[in-house]
């Protein structure tokens, strides 16, 4: 079993590994010293030990990740985690994005942000410091564990990313102790994953993910120090902040897939996309409470309750996504590392803590017994975050399929049309939150007249008439009634929201916040409601087909569209031509020209041309990634689904011995033919010409019985051009011999092999099988006014920052 | 009545009819006997049939691809997708085809394969060139 491998380096492995172990032990540490500092508050060396370990864990976090990178940008392959994950020939910038391709490196990523955020904290949170910490630590020190990979009572806990490739994998070449010279290249990334998109997709996500924990913290400290009211305020801002991070990082997501995938779309409510929405959702909800108790005084246990529960369900979404329960319901998720177990006892940790405060401290809760007004906006503010809840619900039940399969031993599959399932209910929650979003903007707190009320309303609701009126006509999205409810709701919520950005820009710059965020939904979902309810796909291939046997019946045109080079097609209004490509290791770029003719006069207007680019991988086939043409009001998105394989340079296998002399031909056509006949063959047509009875042969001397005749042929290419030809026939002492006539250009060899008498001569035609024409199969949509949703997530990231402005400014006191 | 009795009765109606809208609309994995019995869409698992070869010819058809599946209780189908071939179908390990019968052909809707992931089936590759050191 020793034996001496050679070429490895272990030390940076094994830092790693030290490191790993260090920074897990200091969070543990941290966490308890935080937890006895809040608890004996007169002993400050306690908080001293906890702030030491802490450093100590940031330092070791750093540690994991340096080590880490150091062996993926070294290639040293001998480590597991570099060997799936990367190859020598990827760039630097996906080498980062190759750092969280595996499980391993994303919760490092959560761990980093998550003592980035811990150090903000300490930096400023003063007396919440202790129990908030207390908290974070926990989470630090969970997490930590999932990356020891220590065995603890014959379980393996957590998975390294420094474990060895040959302590990962059994395979014969381990016993050669030179195994790794053998290993020259890693596996490399996943090719749907070389995006830019993934190089800060992921980092933004996860930076929004872990930033959830600080709101979970201070609930869980103002209940457990009984600072029940207090706590809100500064949990405020850190609320706004995860909304405002883990949304722009579900909407990059989207761009990602919608850019770079093949998945035809920005929203396909996968498990994963749900995953990362659900705590999104009842974040939003909790921020509306959290305002409405804090001017009002109600609402108080819904908005804890929220804050809590969102961190739990982030928990929960990497459970989804981290320990294989989705199975076959998800193309992108992790598959099992072993740590389901382990990622049930996080949820259970996380879940137990909050359940455990909310029970032991019910009968202190400041909860009002009073009902709110009905003209308040603290009630509105309260259903709309009630409708989230249930449309969330709605979502976690739907998603959970897999895993009530799990709990309960059933065999229950997810609705066949997912997408329509979840439209179905989450259009309308979002009618219910668009109309509440504007009608609350015209409330007051406490109490409100409502004639004034009315009054403004009504203004309003008139103007979102005809805006959603003019709406409809563009878009053309009247078809279906939701569709007109849904433009209605979100135009109502535009127009309210920009009234009341008026009066921001009047003097009350405290609403630009809420409104400008609001608008910024709005138009989201103006965006995703016309892109997906009228995004069609142009490359419908109507009849275009060459009729064979079973195709006849098909019920549908195919949404993909056959394209020789060269040969244009009429494609929704487009006349597109596939040109050529070009390539560039290992993707080859498809260009294809769009042409845009004057119906009239048929004078081009408009030509551009698409790229479309598909990596033909060895592991993983071909993979596409889509090219758009980008305008004001709708996309032209382009994707290419198959393409002649390329030929590799070992196919070609001239050099072996004893070969056929007419190797590389196709079986010949035999004919017998008289002077004057007319043959085809593939790329045009022969004609006899005649026969020449005194030829000569350069390297033969004729004797006196020797017979030589030569065919004159005549070859027509369909391009037009002649060749002549004049394969020969030679009886020589009684032998017969042929000598052939190649045509290079046409990939024709001529035989002239026998003379029957009265029958004529026999000629032999081989043909080379004809260079195969360059084809591409290529799918188009069209996706209209899609650019409302990325502007929508823009406008609404901006309100979010604004809000976040506010409210920290409250919290230092400087506006009441 | 007190708001919050209407509001809770509300949102119990709404829960509901989520549960029995997610019930009707879910599914069941089944297969292609059972898929022979019914009329309506339907999962079914299974691998695909690698001794028989795939039919996916663009040049004559970009939009008709068919091929062979075992079912989990290993019964054979023919499988057409209208649609082009999805990118590395030949190394799928796990196909969930979602569609009905029409005939004797499974016509799906929807193809969703699993594929071997880097995450869990490790080969390890060994080029020859490099091992003439040893």
């Amino acid at each position: 079993m020793d034996i001496h491998y050679q070429g490895e380096s272990l030390l940076p492995g094994q830092l790693g590994q030290f490191f790993i172990v260090l920074s897990f032990g200091a969070a543990l540490l941290s966490c308890i010293s935080y937890f006895f500092a809040t608890k004996y508050k007169e002993d400050a060396s306690w908080h001293k030990i906890a702030r030491i370990a802490f450093f100590i864990n940031v330092v070791s976090v750093i540690g994991i990740g340096s080590c880490l990178f150091y062996i993926i940008y070294n290639h040293l392959f001998e480590y597991h985690y570099a060997w799936s994950h990367s190859s020598r020939t990827l760039p630097v910038h996906y080498i980062i994005s190759s750092f969280w391709e595996g499980q391993e490196g994303s919760f490092w990523l959560w761990m980093f942000w998550q003592s980035i955020l811990a150090l903000v904290v300490i930096v400023r949170g003063k007396s919440w410091e202790n129990p908030v910490m207390t908290s974070v630590m926990l989470c630090q020190t969970i997490l930590a564990s999932m990356l020891t990979g220590i065995e603890v009572f014959g379980e393996r806990v957590g998975s390294s990313p420094f474990i060895l490739l040959r302590q990962a994998l059994e395979a014969p070449i381990f016993t050669n102790p030179n195994y790794l010279s053998m290993i020259t290249d890693g596996n490399g990334l996943n090719p749907l994953l070389q995006n830019y998109w993934m190089v800060i997709h992921p980092p933004t996500l996860f930076l929004g993910f872990a930033s959830m924990v600080v709101p979970f913290a201070y609930g869980i400290a103002g209940l457990w120090q009984r600072k029940y009211k207090e706590w809100l305020q500064p949990a405020l801002p850190w609320s706004l902040f995860a909304v405002m991070v883990l949304g722009a990082g579900i909407i990059m997501g989207s761009f990602w897939a919608y850019e770079a995938l093949n998945f035809g779309g920005f929203w396909a409510w996968d498990p994963v996309e749900n995953a990362s929405i659900i705590p999104w959702f009842t974040l939003i909800a909790a921020v509306h409470v959290m305002v409405a108790y804090k001017n009002s005084g109600h609402s108080y246990f819904t908005a804890t309750f929220l804050v809590l529960i969102s961190f739990v369900l982030v928990i929960y979404a990497s459970f989804l996504t981290r320990s294989g329960v989705l199975g076959e319901t998800s193309v992108h998720s992790f598959t099992d590392l072993g740590m389901y177990w382990q990622l049930v006892a996080f949820n259970i940790t996380f879940f137990g803590i909050m359940v455990y405060f909310l029970v032991s401290r019910w009968k202190e809760l400041p909860i009002t017994k009073k009902d709110e007004e009905t003209y308040s906006r603290e009630f509105w503010l309260f259903i709309g975050a009630l409708i989230l809840v249930v449309a969330c619900v709605q979502i976690i039940a739907t998603t959970s399929i897999p895993v009530f399969n799990a709990l309960f031993g059933t065999k229950v599959a997810p609705p066949v049309d997912a997408i329509a399932h979840y439209n179905k209910w989450q259009a309308a929650f979002a009618v219910l939150v668009l109309i509440l979003s504007a009608i609350a903007q015209f409330l007051k707190y406490k109490k409100t007249t409502p004639k004034v009320f009315y009054f403004n309303l009504l203004v309003s609701f008139v103007v979102s008439i005809v805006v959603t009126g003019v709406l409809l006509y563009f878009t053309k999205v009247y078809t279906n009634f939701m569709y007109v409810l849904l433009s209605f709701g979100a135009v109502f919520a535009l127009v309210a929201n920009a009234r009341i950005l008026g009066d921001a820009f009047k003097g009350k710059w405290k609403l630009a916040g809420s409104s400008v965020a609001h608008i910024g939904f709005a138009l989201l979902i103006i965006g995703a409601l016309v892109a997906a309810a009228t995004n069609k796909v142009v490359s419908l291939n109507a009849g275009g087909s060459i009729p064979i046997a079973g195709f006849e019946e098909r019920e549908k045109p195919g949404e993909n569209l056959f394209l020789y080079i060269d040969q244009p097609i009429e494609m929704g209004g487009y006349t597109i031509t596939y040109v050529g490509d070009s390539i560039a290791m290992p993707n080859v770029y498809y260009k294809v020209n769009y042409e845009r003719k004057d119906q009239k006069t048929g004078k081009v207007i408009e030509r551009f041309q698409l790229t479309p680019n598909a990596q033909q991988n060895p592991k993983m086939g071909l993979i596409g990634t889509p090219s758009t043409r980008h305008y004001l009001t709708k996309d032209i998105y382009t994707i290419v689904t198959s393409a002649p394989k390329l030929d590799g340079p070992e196919e070609e296998g001239h050099d072996h011995e004893g070969h056929d002399p007419n190797e590389g031909y196709e079986e010949p056509a035999v004919q017998m033919v008289n002077i004057g006949d007319t043959l085809r063959y593939k790329n045009g047509f022969i004609v006899v010409k005649g026969i020449n009875r005194n030829a000569t042969l350069q390297n033969i001397p004729l004797t006196s019985g020797d017979l030589l005749f030569a065919l004159q042929l005549e070859v027509h290419a369909v391009t037009g051009e002649t060749f002549e030809a004049d394969p020969k026939y030679l009886i020589k002492n009684g032998n017969s011999f042929d000598f052939a006539k190649d045509i290079e250009e046409q990939g024709l060899r001529l035989r002239f092999t026998k003379i029957v008498p009265n029958e004529g001569m026999e000629l032999m035609i081989y043909q080379k099988p004809l260079p195969e024409k360059k084809w591409i199969v290529m799918k188009a949509i069209e996706f209209p006014y899609i650019n409302f949703f990325w502007c929508g997530t823009i406008i609404m990231t901006i309100g979010f920052l604004l809000s976040i402005f506010r409210r920290n400014k409250e919290l230092k006191g400087k506006i009441a | 009545m007190k708001k919050g009795a209407i509001l809770g009765i509300i949102i119990i109606a709404v829960a509901i009819a989520m549960i029995i809208s997610i019930y009707t609309d879910s599914s069941t994995y089944a297969t292609f006997t059972d898929a022979q019995k019914t009329e309506s869409e339907i999962h079914v698992v299974g691998e695909l049939n690698k001794t028989k070869a795939l039919y996916y010819k663009p040049t004559e058809d970009a939009n008709y691809f068919a091929f062979y599946m075992l079912d989990n209780e290993g019964t054979e189908c023919k499988v057409v997708f209208n649609g082009s071939k999805p990118q590395d179908f030949e190394r799928s390990e796990q196909i969930v085809l979602t569609g009905k019968m029409v005939g004797g052909e499974f016509h799906a809707s929807k193809i969703l394969m699993k594929c071997p992931s880097k995450y869990n089936k490790d080969q390890v590759e060994v080029t020859e060139s490099a091992s003439t050191n040893v």
